[in-house]
């Protein structure tokens, strides 16, 4: 078949033909000095011809690396620039105290790999042996009080659930307009993993939980000693102990050997380094649960255990990082993105390509599951000079949709830092170049 | 048999909710949308809950088989759980003891001021832990940086937090920073004394001025917090649970909007005064480590150990702002020799040193960045 597209591809792969065809030979001239000896001999190069295919390539010829080299696997060397990254205003006095973000403008699918897993700790990444973890399951309100190893955990009957883990900051430096032209800053506090671990409830079970329990402290063993209480409802429903992080154990960064897992809450609640689970019938005022993560709304009262992350996301491709300026007039290109919620399963997902006056409906992707990451996607002809403001807009099954910043800065002000979820936009610029912005009133 | 029943019952007080939504579900998906009540309860976070049915959960499988009396593990004893069980919470206070702001100000001084600044007034990117008398403070809470020249709200230990038993906790628990774990219950009283001093908060109807105020476990219930009140959902005493789900079926009450899928607006969706606010000119965050870059290369080789670079990665927060000795004041620390001030780095101090600065540097590299330092950056 015939692709007109193709052939234009070739004509406009360059403005001047002349100045190509002279780069060109150039080109060829000092690669042909350098590898004459491994040039394809049956091939005589002409001028539409690229020099990476006419001769045989550095790896080609020689040895490759022996299996026996990286025996735990490591990411190509030119993928060095996938990576976490920091900055100092998300660190409170030092980077034990910080946070590093996941670049999530070079996610693909849903699963995030584990060395690019965001990372956030209140006194450092503890390194635990695994021979000395003990966990404590106590309490007034259990009959039994006991102690596993990590060994007895892992008897439990495993359950295996692919969920994200969202900061409940993720965006909120953003209350009072956009400071990041950045993805990864923007958004990339989350990230997402398929999960291996033991339901609470399954593991409480026998242990004769009373009937005035009302509520779950987790605490870890780290520096800090993290803690956060849970309530006995979630406990009941999915929250898990989890020691498996796609397919291996947990990173150290991630709470190895084990850390709770609150399927869509707050990242801060799935407690790392887990040492203790105490049950009571009243609530424990955790360093966490007030002097942060307590988001306060525009009448003076603060939501204290707001749990869910709610409906949200955010278009991916293109991003401030990855933008649209190497595109032709008439390209057509993939408007990707990534939706979720922790309340609930992604339903929808609208684009809008004027900051949301209007919006057209985009198409979901690949598996669809509950408190996950979500791909959309939607096909776009592209317009050499066109400038567009595209806002993405997801809806989730408990009958949420992402609130305009104004309808949300509306009820809880701009001084909430948590839990924002209006949408956001990015301006594509006549040069094809990707901003964040804000639409507001 | 009553299993089936009460599961019928639920899908049919949910069966007008799930309706409204069902026509929002993307079409031919075989995953049910979750239920909005758990044990005929709203959810406690007004999100969906999958009960299990048919051995599913959602879109997951489960193995459905009974079994009882499962028993790893071992009983905890009882100085076990005397030796983690360890929290402080309203109705759990503090253990027997106390301290008295003199001594929490002689405890604050050595090993807290250099993060938390003067009086707590915070620097360096460490908490502030107080600005001032908190209960005038507790009055800024409805302020909104929403105008360039508004002061915003005052979000310390005394004008914000509800309970005072979790600055103990946390002090004894997660303080000092380099050094966690480390104060005795008495100390902890101190420095919880001296919160209070700074914040001018009241214990039984006093304000704590006095430097020989003594804070023990009989007058800790007495501090009054003047933001108690200030957060929402309630979540004490036996009734909490319903109050928490009662306040997230209301997605007025947390910035959340619920619609039809059908209703959603689709067209002329914004009011004529919206505009696109941009990232301000020159403002903005940028100094982002690594920069970001997309480029697939080869990283560069790694030269020779840049006392610099490693010096603005893991000293300059501290050491480049009043919190601990910048460059132009060494001559107190240097006068016992470079050896030992090598070695208090490496090791860490009692005065808020972390080990190397909390760094993974060898020695030696350690080592050029304290002259580095010294030499004056």
């Amino acid at each position: 078949m015939k692709n007109e597209n193709s052939q234009n591809d070739l004509e406009l792969s360059d403005n001047s033909t002349e100045s190509s065809r002279r780069n060109f030979f150039k080109k060829t001239a000092s690669i042909g000095a350098v590898a004459a000896a491994t040039a394809l001999s049956a091939n005589q190069a002409t001028a539409g011809d690229d020099p990476l295919i006419m001769h045989h390539v550095k790896w080609g010829q020689k040895l490759g690396d022996p299996v026996t080299k990286n025996r735990y696997g490591i990411p190509s060397a030119y993928e060095h620039n996938n990576t976490r990254r920091n900055t100092k205003l998300l660190a409170s006095g030092n980077f034990q105290a910080s946070i590093a973000v996941c670049p999530i403008h070079e996610s693909e699918g849903i699963i995030t790999p584990n060395g690019l897993f965001f990372s956030r700790c209140h006194g450092g990444t503890a390194h635990v042996d695994p021979n000395e973890f003990r966990l404590m399951i106590h309490g007034a309100e259990i009959t039994k009080d006991i102690v596993l190893t990590l060994e007895e955990l892992k008897r439990y009957p495993r359950v295996t659930r692919t969920h994200f883990i969202e900061c409940p900051a993720n965006g909120g430096q953003e209350w009072r307009g956009p400071q990041f032209n950045s993805l990864q800053f923007a958004k990339g506090f989350m990230s997402s993993a398929e999960w291996t671990g033991v339901y609470i409830k399954d593991l409480i079970k026998d242990l004769g939980i009373k009937p005035g329990a009302q509520w779950m402290l987790a605490e870890g063993s780290d520096n800090s000693e993290m803690g956060r209480t849970i309530p006995m409802d979630k406990v009941w429903d999915d929250a898990m102990l989890v020691w498996g992080q796609n397919g291996e154990a947990l990173r150290p960064e991630q709470g190895y050997p084990v850390r709770l897992l609150v399927p869509g809450w707050e990242g801060n609640l799935c407690v790392k380094w887990l040492k203790r689970l105490e049950f009571s019938a009243e609530p424990f005022y955790c360093k966490e649960e007030t002097s942060k993560y307590t988001a306060l709304k525009k009448s003076g009262k603060a939501i204290q255990h707001f749990y869910a992350n709610e409906v949200n996301s955010t278009v991916v491709t293109p991003s401030p990082e990855k933008p649209w300026t190497n595109l032709k007039d008439g390209d057509i290109v993939e408007i990707e993105g990534l939706a979720w919620s922790g309340m609930g399963t992604i339903t929808g997902v609208d684009i809008s390509f004027d900051g949301g006056k209007s919006y057209v409906e985009a198409q979901l992707k690949g598996l669809i599951l509950p408190k996950s990451w979500t791909r959309w996607s939607y096909m776009h002809t592209y317009k050499k000079g066109e400038t567009l403001l595209l806002t993405s807009r997801a809806m989730d099954d408990a009958g949420y949709i992402q609130p305009t910043v104004d309808e949300e800065t509306g009820v809880l002000g701009v001084e909430g830092v948590y839990h924002r979820n209006g949408v956001e936009t990015w301006e594509v610029t006549a040069e094809g170049k990707v901003n964040h912005v804000q639409i507001r009133s | 048999m009553f299993k089936l029943d009460r599961k019928l019952i639920i899908s049919a007080s949910v069966a007008t909710v799930a309706a409204l939504f069902v026509a929002g579900c993307v079409e031919g998906k075989a995953t049910p949308a979750g239920e909005l009540t758990m044990n005929g309860k709203p959810t406690i976070d007004g999100g969906t809950y999958s009960p299990v049915a048919n051995g599913m959960t959602g879109p997951y499988a489960v193995n459905t088989q009974e079994t009882a009396n499962i028993n790893h593990g071992r009983r905890a004893t009882a100085n076990e759980l005397k030796a983690w069980d360890t929290d402080v919470t309203p109705t759990s206070p503090p253990p027997p003891g106390s301290g008295t702001v003199s001594e929490g100000e002689e405890l604050y001084e050595a090993q807290c001021v250099m993060c938390h600044g003067d009086f707590g007034s915070g620097g360096g990117g460490y908490p502030s832990l107080a600005k001032g008398n908190a209960y005038k403070l507790q009055k800024t809470l409805t302020n909104q940086r929403n105008k360039p020249d508004n002061d915003g709200p005052v979000r310390v230990f005394g004008s914000y937090w509800p309970e005072a038993s979790t600055m103990w906790w946390y002090i004894q628990s997660g303080m000092p920073h380099p050094n966690t774990k480390s104060l005795s219950d008495d100390e902890t009283y101190a420095l919880t004394a001296y919160m209070l001093s700074i914040n001018e908060l009241r214990v039984d109807g006093e304000v704590v001025e006095d430097d020989d105020f003594e804070l023990n476990q009989d007058n800790f219930g007495k501090i009054e917090m003047p933001n108690k009140n200030g957060f929402e959902p309630n979540i004490d005493g036996p009734g909490a649970l319903d109050d928490v789900r009662k306040y997230y079926a209301n997605p007025t009450n947390f910035g959340a909007i619920k619609v039809k899928p059908s209703e959603r607006c689709m067209k002329d969706c914004q009011k004529p005064t919206a505009k696109v606010v941009r990232i301000k000119e020159g403002g903005g965050i940028r100094d982002f480590l690594p920069p970001i870059s997309t480029v697939r290369d080869l990283p560069k080789k790694e030269g020779g150990f840049d006392p610099k670079a490693a010096y603005e990665a893991n000293c300059a927060m501290c050491h480049s702002s009043f919190l601990a000795p910048g460059s132009s004041d060494w001559a107190g620390y240097t006068g016992k020799g470079i050896a030992k001030v090598y070695a208090n780095g490496i090791k860490g101090t009692e005065g808020g040193m972390p080990a190397k600065g909390g760094s993974s540097l060898t020695d030696t590299q350690f080592k050029s960045v304290v002259d580095y330092l010294i030499a004056g950056k």
